[in-house]
């Protein structure tokens, strides 16, 4: 784990008076308790970590401080004098600002308007002042040392620019406390290690932040404290130089290595059910995968990695500019996702909600939609035996629904996997592609999302599972296949594999010499 | 605040359904209207019917009147269909009323100008209806320009080509092409059983065939349909050719009727056919919608206007009052809309 070089500010710690303090904070949902006795606090100029599986409360916890939820019962303290913002408004006024994963930036308008959206400075006659905002834009990313011209529209910049738009946003309005939510999780790594020493400047000056995260190796390389939540209650609180990654993922989990990786290899002999031969479809570049019939091929990688194109283009949404697929052998050259389907390909899509799911449709008619050729009889579909293999596979992945007429937004994120699983399995493919199997679903459902991986696998079919959750890509994988800047380059034996090892080698070269 | 509801989703995790159920009882009531479009239709029909029987006993409940309020629903029927489908599939046409005026002419010109049999000019009218649709379907899933905005420019570009063709209309068409729009069976006209049976062999085809059903996946989600194996644009083309071709039969079917046809035919039908299907229960989010709740929605309309006239208020409330019930049912939409 690279070590911290800012601890300045642990020696202090128990001298200084508190920033944000949280006492006692109670925060219901209608049927669920998501924060139960959460208490903790943050000190001036220190960098403290938050965090825990999803569902855990972090989430909460940080809307409550930002004055987004109110909570049932508790108090807050900042700087000493009781807090109770009624808003993110009153919140901002006292100083607190928060920093989304998805980001609150108007991709139409220009990076100065951004930062001054809602406050913009006005001259005499109350008109803009652009001259003046663009100033006053520009110092404050000279001072991030972030290289974006004021003028830029924000549609033309890079998720991760965006996300320091953001932070320079936040922080031109004198910032007490920074809550910054998952704020790596679209940055390339030059953009993260901007990002962190902007993080070790800020708190230079005295700055608190709130580091929201699941990525333990940034805790590590960033924090002072972390916090561990688990199931809406505080389960641990822990200085970063006396601890290690393990405790805290006991801290999280609360068990012993949940998803421990299967040893049962593949036989070599198993054939190949799925070939790519250098598969050219910008952005992605030139990029080499087999897939044996009963095997789980993983494919790791850092965020824009290329990963999800080399999948859709595989299932026919791209096409290809060279290259070949071929599917037992034989070559396929899928126009639409059905020329893929044909040829025995399914595919559970990255983002379930937008690209999945039929929210407003019930659960069988969600099973249905891939499965329609089957239960057609002379053009006319036959609902019965719709809801037959609805039923047939949704007893099997155990999926928890009151119906099957239910509509499927109002299932758990776990079992909406689960449906889209099944659409696909009443298919019976040869191959299936899952993106993120696991994004997004708690726990519990997650041990059962593997297990029915685990279970397909066995059967012979051939998974190509995309994971940006490494422990998940070494607990389910046969084989690993690590991809970088749109090109397979390497492959890892999850046995000898870890974190780190394939952390290196999805890391573009060029960023690391850049980088440090 | 579009981060609300996500956060809450990560925090829910196993008891979702739970909370989701308790919800969905409290907003039953909210969602009804929105939900059970049907019963609510039949409902205001049959007060609508009572109170007219009642202050109109003279002229309201009169074989003839009903014949008069059948055949209202038979131009607006057909269109409506066909917007049923779009709409479920999340699109709409706002050129049907121009496709239908260039139709009838060219029927017409057909027929008397040319002089090709009757049964020709009817289905060269239809066909044209067809190829006006297919246009409208080419350039929306080719060149990718919004539907709203293709249909709009369709709306003007025909209607200009249809003054072009024939400045003020052609009159006195044959009396061979008459029977198509003047034939009576059981004392009701021929285009209200052309209009039962296009309605039939819809609401079959939309409720048991595999193709049809294919909207409501579009309507619901259409990228999630496309990654299903559905040909979306396929679909979408076929929607709006099969559109064209319901104004090209609705066009021929007046022109028929009227013994003319007639340049300026068909203006406001767009609006009516909207309001209808967006009464009958169509959303414009798409993914819902019957044809019967379309067909309810029209027969509904027919009986305002009925009502309308029969109370004698001026030609130009009407329009006023399409306009309102057609506000009102978006309003009962987002409603619905809102509530999930």
């Amino acid at each position: 784990m690279p070590e911290s070089n800012n601890k300045s500010s642990i020696a202090n710690i128990g001298s200084q008076y508190t920033r944000l303090s949280v006492k006692g904070i109670y925060k219901s949902f209608p049927g669920v308790q998501a924060l139960d006795d959460v208490s903790f606090e943050v000190l001036p100029g220190e960098i403290h970590a938050v965090v825990g599986e999803n569902g855990a409360g972090k989430s909460t916890l940080m809307h409550i401080i930002a004055g987004v939820y109110q909570p049932n019962e508790g108090k807050m303290e900042l700087d000493g004098s009781f807090y109770i913002p009624g808003d993110e408004k009153a919140a901002q006024k006292s100083g607190i600002a928060i920093v989304f994963q998805e980001g609150s930036l108007f991709a139409p308008l220009s990076v100065a308007e951004n930062i001054f959206a809602g406050r913009q400075p006005v001259n005499k006659l109350g008109f803009v002042d652009f001259e003046k905002m663009k100033k006053h834009t520009q110092e404050l990313l000279q001072d991030l040392e972030v290289n974006i011209q004021p003028s830029t529209l924000v549609a033309d910049l890079s998720p991760g620019q965006r996300q320091l738009v953001d932070i320079a946003k936040a922080l031109s309005q004198q910032v007490k406390l920074l809550i910054l939510d998952e704020p790596t999780s679209s940055l390339t790594i030059s953009e993260a290690r901007l990002l962190f020493k902007i993080i070790r400047r800020l708190a230079e000056l005295s700055v608190s932040i709130i580091y929201v995260t699941h990525r333990l190796a940034e805790v590590f390389e960033i924090a002072d404290r972390v916090t561990v939540l688990r199931d809406g209650k505080v389960s641990g609180v822990r200085e970063v130089e006396n601890t290690i990654p393990d405790e805290i993922i006991h801290l999280e989990v609360g068990r012993e290595l949940l998803f421990a990786h299967e040893t049962a290899r593949v036989p070599v002999e198993a054939s190949i059910a799925l070939e790519i031969e250098n598969l050219v479809a910008p952005p992605v570049k030139s990029s080499s995968i087999t897939v044996r019939a009963g095997e789980i091929v993983c494919l790791a990688g850092l965020v824009g990695a290329g990963r999800t194109e080399l999948c859709e283009t595989i299932f026919g949404i791209r096409q290809p500019v060279s290259g070949r697929i071929l599917v037992d052998g034989s070559e396929i050259t899928p126009r639409h996702p059905i020329d893929a389907m044909r040829a025995g390909i399914g595919m559970v899509p990255e983002d379930r909600r937008e690209a999945g799911l039929f929210l407003s449709m019930s659960v069988a008619a969600n099973i249905g939609v891939a499965n329609m050729e089957k239960v057609t009889h002379m053009g006319l579909l036959a609902d019965s035996e719709i809801k037959q293999l609805a039923k047939e596979y949704t007893d099997t992945l155990k999926v928890v629904t009151p119906s099957l007429e239910r509509e499927v937004m109002y299932l758990s994120g776990g079992n909406q996997q689960k449906v889209l699983l099944a659409r696909w399995l009443a298919r019976q493919p040869r191959i299936l592609i899952v993106d993120e199997p696991t994004r997004g679903v708690d726990v519990g459902s997650k041990a059962d999302l593997y297990a029915i991986l685990r279970e397909l696998a066995k059967s012979g079919v051939a998974l190509l599972v995309v994971s940006s959750d490494l422990p998940e890509v070494l607990a389910l994988a046969h084989r690993i296949v690590v991809m970088s800047e749109g090109r397979t380059v390497g492959e890892l034996n999850p046995d000898q594999a870890d974190e780190v090892s394939i952390i290196q080698m999805a890391t573009p070269r060029s960023i690391i010499t850049q980088g440090g | 605040m579009s981060l609300k509801p996500s956060s809450k989703e990560n925090e829910g995790g196993t008891n979702t359904i739970k909370k989701l159920n308790r919800k969905w009882n409290l907003q039953r009531l909210g969602g009804y209207i929105a939900r059970d479009r049907i019963l609510l239709l039949i409902l205001l029909i049959t007060i609508l019917s009572g109170f007219m029987t009642f202050t109109y006993p003279e002229a309201f409940p009169q074989t003839d009147n009903f014949a008069a309020v059948l055949l209202d629903t038979a131009q607006n029927g057909i269109l409506t269909v066909g917007m049923m489908i779009l709409l479920v599939g999340g699109v709409f046409d706002l050129s049907i009323g121009s496709i239908l005026a260039f139709s009838g002419i060219v029927a017409g010109i057909l027929v008397k100008d040319i002089g090709v049999p009757p049964i020709v000019a009817l289905l060269g009218g239809i066909l044209t209806g067809s190829l006006c649709g297919a246009i409208n379907g080419f350039i929306i899933t080719r060149w990718r320009i919004n539907a709203l905005i293709t249909t709009l420019a369709m709306q003007g570009i025909l209607r200009g080509v249809t003054q072009l063709f024939a400045s003020s209309g052609v009159a006195n068409l044959p009396e061979g092409f008459r029977p198509f729009g003047q034939t009576k069976f059981l004392g009701l006209q021929s285009p209200f059983w052309v209009m039962a049976i296009v309605v039939l062999v819809a609401w079959f085809a939309m409720s048991h065939t595999r193709f049809f059903r294919q909207f409501y996946y579009i309507g619901s989600n259409e990228r999630a349909a496309g990654l299903s194996g559905i040909k979306v644009d396929r679909v979408n083309f076929i929607g709006f050719a099969l559109m064209g071709t319901l104004s090209g039969l609705a066009g021929t079917l007046l022109a028929s009727r009227l013994s003319n046809a007639v340049v300026l035919a068909g203006i406001g039908t767009d609006l009516r056919a909207i309001t209808a299907a967006i009464l009958g229960g169509a959303s414009l989010h798409g993914g819902i919608g019957t044809i019967h709740g379309a067909f309810l929605g029209v027969l509904f309309m027919s009986l305002i206007q009925n009502m309308l006239i029969i109370a004698r208020v001026p030609v130009f409330w009407q329009s006023i009052v399409v306009g309102m019930v057609l506000l009102i049912a978006i309003g009962i939409d987002q409603l619905g809309w809102r509530n999930q």
